[in-house]
C-alpha cells in the first residue's frame, strides 16, 4: 500500500468526420454522447462521436 | 567488563537437559498456543478486516455524499432531500419463497420492477421536472450507494457476531469473501463519476454495436425503455434491439423480443453483451457462443430462453471479455476499439447462421449510459 501509485483515469472523445476522415481526440466534455455530431474543424463536413473512452495513468 | 567471552551453551543451558528456564522457555509457548491460538489469530484476523471495514464505511459515506451534492446541484429540489435519500438507501428487497420453485421468475419480476417502479416514483418526488436522462442518472447512483451501504452493513455484522462471540471459525468465511466484495465495491465506487458524467461504461459495448447500426434508421419504442430499429441486410430482415440510450438503463430486452416474436418469425437471435473474463483472459478479448448472453438477476435471461425455445429459434452470442471493475467504470479504450470488431462478426454471423428471406432480432444487451442510437 506505502508503494502503490494512485491512478488517475482522465475521459476523451474521438470524433471522426463523415467528409475529410479526420480523426480528432480532445478531452471529454460535459454532454459528450455517442454518435452524437457537430462541425468538422478543418472541412464543411460533419463529425459524429466515434468513441468515448478513458485511460488511467499512474502518478 | 568482558562482553566477548560469553557463553552462550552455558548461559542458556542448551548442555544441560534439566535446566528449568530452557524449559520454561520451550514449554510455555507451547501452552499460549494450544490454549490461546484461535484468539491470537482473531486478534491478528479482526486488525485485517478492520481495515477492510473501514474502507467499505467510507466508500458508503462518499456515494451517499455524491449522491445527495448531485441531486442538490442538478435537480435542485424544493425541500431538503437528505431524509428522503436516507430512506431509500435503507430500502431492502424480499425475495419470493422459492421452496416451491414454480412461478418464482414471475414472482421474482414483479417483486424487482415494483422496486424500480417505487423508486423512479420517489426520486420524481424529490423533482417533479426531472427529465428521463436525470432521473436513470440518479435511479443508478442510487442503486449504487444502496448497495454499498448493504454490503458494509452485512460485513460489519458479520465482523462484530464473530469478535462478540470470540469465535475463530466464525471470521474464517469473512476473510476469505472480503478480498472478492472489496474488488465489487471499490468497482462500485469508481463507477460513479462515468454515470454522474453520463459516460459510456465497459458494459455498454453491446448497446453500442447496435447503437451504431440502429444509426439513421427510423427506431420504435417496443418495450418499457428499449427501441427497436428494422433495416435490411443481404436480403435478410434485421430487428435491431437496445436500451434507450443515453439514458443509464438497461430497457427490457426480454418483452421487447416478445413483442417482435408475437408479429414476426425470426430464424435466429445474436446476443451481443459485456462478459466476466476469467484472470488470465485478456480484456476486450472477443468470443462466440450460444446461449442468451445477458446477465441481471436472470428473469430477462429466462423469458428469452423461453421464446427461443417455443418458437424453436436459435440464440448466437457474441461477448467482449472484461473484468468486474471494467463493466461498471467508463469504458477503457481497448473495449472502445473492439466495437467496429464486433460490429463485423454481427455480419458475418448473420450470414454463416442464416439463408437470403430470413429475419434476425440483434439485441444490444447491457447499461446504455452515453449511447443514443
Amino acid at each position: 500500500m506505502i508503494f502503490s501509485k494512485k491512478k488517475i483515469t482522465t475521459a476523451y472523445t474521438v470524433e471522426k468526420c463523415k467528409k475529410c476522415g479526420m480523426l480528432r481526440k480532445r478531452k471529454f466534455a460535459e454532454g459528450d454522447v455517442l454518435f452524437s455530431e457537430s462541425k468538422c474543424t478543418s472541412c464543411d463536413g460533419i463529425t459524429s462521436i466515434e468513441k468515448i473512452f478513458g485511460e488511467t495513468i499512474e502518478q | 567488563m568482558n562482553f566477548t567471552n560469553i557463553d552462550f551453551d552455558q548461559l542458556l543451558g542448551m548442555s544441560d537437559d534439566t535446566n528449568p528456564l530452557m524449559m520454561l522457555i520451550w514449554i510455555l509457548p507451547i501452552f499460549l498456543f494450544v490454549f490461546y491460538g484461535q484468539r491470537i489469530q482473531l486478534f491478528v484476523t479482526s486488525g485485517e478486516i478492520k481495515k477492510g471495514i473501514n474502507k467499505l464505511d467510507g466508500f458508503r459515506e462518499e456515494s451517499r455524499n455524491e449522491l445527495i451534492d448531485y441531486i442538490k446541484k442538478n435537480l435542485k429540489p424544493d425541500d431538503d432531500p437528505v431524509k428522503k435519500i436516507n430512506r431509500f438507501l435503507d430500502y431492502f428487497t424480499i425475495m419470493p419463497v422459492d421452496m416451491d420453485p414454480n412461478g418464482i421468475v414471475d414472482k421474482v419480476r414483479h417483486t424487482v420492477r415494483s422496486r424500480e417502479d417505487y423508486t423512479r416514483e420517489h426520486i420524481q418526488s424529490i423533482s417533479p421536472e426531472i427529465s428521463d436522462l436525470e432521473l436513470s442518472k440518479v435511479q443508478t447512483l442510487l442503486e449504487i450507494a444502496s448497495s454499498l451501504q448493504m454490503i458494509y452493513k452485512i460485513i460489519n455484522h458479520m465482523f462484530l457476531t464473530a469478535k462478540k462471540q470470540n469465535n475463530y471459525p466464525l471470521i474464517l468465511p469473512l476473510q476469505m469473501i472480503l478480498p472478492f466484495i472489496m474488488e465489487q465495491a471499490e468497482a462500485m465506487k469508481e463507477a460513479i463519476p462515468a454515470f454522474k458524467a453520463g459516460q459510456p461504461v465497459g458494459d455498454g459495448i453491446g448497446p453500442m454495436v447496435v447503437g451504431k447500426m440502429m444509426l439513421d434508421i427510423d427506431k420504435e419504442t417496443v418495450a418499457f425503455q428499449t427501441v427497436l430499429a428494422k433495416t435490411k441486410f443481404d436480403n435478410r430482415t434485421l430487428f435491431l434491439l437496445k436500451a434507450e440510450g443515453p439514458s443509464s438503463t438497461v430497457g427490457r430486452p426480454a418483452d421487447a423480443l416478445e413483442t417482435i416474436v408475437s408479429n414476426n418469425k425470426l430464424d435466429a437471435i445474436i446476443m451481443i453483451d459485456a462478459a466476466l473474463k476469467m484472470e488470465g483472459e485478456d480484456s476486450a478479448s472477443v468470443a462466440q457462443g450460444f446461449g442468451a448472453a445477458i446477465g441481471g438477476i436472470g428473469t430477462d435471461r429466462f423469458q428469452i430462453e423461453a421464446i427461443a425455445t417455443n418458437n424453436k429459434i436459435p440464440i448466437f452470442s457474441i461477448v467482449v471479455k472484461q473484468s468486474i471493475k471494467e463493466a461498471i467504470v467508463l469504458m477503457t479504450k481497448e473495449i472502445a476499439d473492439q466495437a467496429d470488431e464486433v460490429c463485423s462478426q454481427v455480419y458475418e454471423m448473420i450470414r454463416e447462421n442464416t439463408q437470403e428471406g430470413q429475419s434476425v432480432a440483434i439485441i444490444g444487451v447491457g447499461n446504455t449510459a452515453g449511447v443514443p442510437q
